[in-house]
């Protein structure tokens, strides 16, 4: 027995300290049992995001750089900043941020001639500028490598050049033609803020340039073509984790699209996906109603009779 | 017959004002919803109507209430009191049964009272429950960045999703009634008419009993007073046939 008594003399504290067989209170047992419980099951949501996962950009991005056109000379030293930091060559075609295109006619080109801005028009030099845009990012929506990224901690939208297979699809997406394509190493590539430190800006001779806090400049600027670009069918899906199910094409404007698009309902793959009974149940409720109004209306006109 | 002012200009204009809107939010609500709104882009039409149509129904929601509370329409017209209450199931039977036999509806419409406790109910819930939920859950719909942060945080934007498009179902529910509902008048515009002039005709109270002890001071009068629709209230005293020549 002796013996015994200080086999479990060594054990115990060696149990205790795994906190196996140890007393446990009901309260402790809830405790655990429901904090593990909860674990496991958020586990499930951790495992699938490692899969691949459309990347969709819901993060605002944290700065912008913003132009003065009034005090604009249209030099191209930002331009030509941007090329030589970044990419080593001087290449106005290459910068991200545009001046020279728009230094003549303006956004709207040589058609514009006078009417137009630039320096055949009112003389004042329109620059383009990355709007970094917020939550649905055409560029980043349209790319089918996912190449289009955030950066942190600007949170600003830049092109992964590992990911990035030179499709120019994005330089369609854009809406102001701000994506600039490198046809030596075939990747495309955008503004990033130089990580928090534009280059341009440190360049202006003019203080036309300066980087500010984020703000919604996408309604300032008018479109520069419509855009080509459709969400790809992958990541509309996983827009539907936020938004309702629906389409993944543009339904488009105006009555007679309307009625294709509610007569098209919705795509088949994701019939099941949604809300679905909330329409359904709004659906019938409604004809039920017509219904009824309308037997009211005759048997009122009948009766009246 | 007599004709009562029922609806101030104020609310005539902002009623159609707000209709127009309605019709607005509906269609492009049905354009947003079917095909779903994932997939349109941020500068589609349907979007941008919806949303300064939406905008525009946060201002004249705000108007409505800030009116009728200043106003006291609302105490007046909306609060339903306990003897509404029996009013409610008496309207709804003369909606469904009654209205077939040719019968006045049992509630009288003045300035103090314009609608019946069925009205009331029925406007009350949709203006400040379900209008409500629809301008609070759209305005948090509207991308606003203080919200944003704690919606995308909370992840409720399904939930969001989900109270708006019941509230908008009930909303148009209530719009097909309440469109066949204007035109159970005497004619089927006299109530639109009266929206947009103001004016309502409403059937007067029996009260021609009283009007007869006064007597007539010259002969020929009485005929004139009686006119062919009261004398249908003539009937609920005198037998029938009786009042057509009541003075014969």
């Amino acid at each position: 027995m002796g013996q015994h008594d200080e086999k479990m003399e060594m054990i115990e504290p060696a149990v205790r300290s795994f906190s196996l067989n140890h007393p446990c209170s009901r309260r402790q047992f809830l405790k655990v049992g429901g904090i593990s419980i909860i674990g496991i099951s958020a586990l499930g949501p951790v495992l699938a995001r490692g899969e691949a996962r459309p990347l969709i950009i819901v993060e605002q991005a944290q700065g912008i750089v913003v132009a003065d056109p009034v005090k604009c000379v249209g030099c191209g030293r930002c331009e030509l900043a941007c090329t030589e930091f970044i990419d080593g060559k001087a290449s106005p075609t290459l910068s991200r941020i545009k001046v020279d295109r728009n230094l003549n006619f303006g956004p709207k080109g040589v058609f514009a001639l006078r009417q137009g801005q630039g320096n055949w028009g009112d003389g004042l030099v329109i620059q383009d500028l990355c709007k970094q845009c917020s939550h649905p990012v055409p560029c980043a929506d349209a790319c089918p490598k996912d190449a289009i990224v955030v950066v942190p901690p600007s949170n600003v939208r830049a092109v992964d050049p590992e990911k990035c297979n030179g499709c120019k699809i994005c330089l369609r997406a854009c809406p102001w033609e701000m994506i600039s394509f490198d046809p030596d190493s075939n990747k495309a590539t955008k503004c990033f803020l130089c990580n928090g430190k534009p280059k341009c800006v440190e360049a202006c001779p003019a203080e036309s340039l300066s980087y500010v806090p984020w703000r919604d400049l996408r309604n300032k600027a008018p479109h520069r073509m419509t855009t080509t670009a459709v969400t790809l069918p992958g990541k509309a899906e996983a827009c539907q984790e936020c938004h309702l199910a629906g389409a993944q094409k543009i339904v488009g404007q105006g009555i007679p699209k309307f009625f294709g698009g509610v007569k098209a309902g919705r795509p088949s793959s994701l019939r099941g996906s949604g809300f679905k009974w909330i329409d359904m149940v709004g659906t019938a409720l409604l004809s039920i109603a017509v219904v009824f109004v309308t037997v009211h209306g005759v048997l009122r006109g009948v009766v009246k009779r | 017959m007599k004709r009562i002012y029922l609806h101030p200009l104020p609310l005539r204009i902002w009623h159609w004002v707000n209709a127009l809107m309605v019709i607005f939010l509906i269609i492009t609500g049905i354009e947003l919803r079917l095909p779903g709104i994932a997939g349109l882009s941020a500068n589609s039409t349907a979007l941008l109507v919806h949303r300064y149509a939406g905008w525009g129904m946060v201002i004249s929601c705000v108007f409505w209430f800030a009116y009728n509370l200043i106003n006291g329409n609302l105490k007046r017209h909306y609060i339903i009191r306990s003897h509404d209450v029996k009013g409610i199931l008496r309207q709804v039977k003369f909606y469904l049964f009654s209205i077939f036999k040719g019968e006045e509806s049992p509630f009288r419409r003045s300035p103090e009272g314009k609608f019946n406790p069925l009205q009331k109910l029925v406007y009350g819930a949709i203006m400040c429950i379900f209008s409500g939920v629809l301008v609070v859950s759209g305005v948090l719909f509207s991308d606003i960045l203080f919200f944003r942060r704690y919606i995308l945080r909370l992840n409720i934007i399904k939930m969001l999703d989900a109270v708006h498009v019941i509230a908008a179902y009930v909303f148009v529910l209530y719009l097909v009634v309440h469109i066949y509902m204007s035109t159970l008048g005497p004619r089927v515009f006299s109530h639109i008419k009266a929206m947009i002039l103001g004016y309502e005709d409403e059937a007067d109270e029996p009260e021609m009993i009283a009007v007869y002890e006064q007597g007539p001071d010259e002969p020929g009068a009485t005929t004139a007073l009686v006119s062919s629709e009261n004398t249908v209230a003539c009937q609920e005293c005198h037998t029938e046939g009786e009042g057509t020549n009541i003075d014969g």
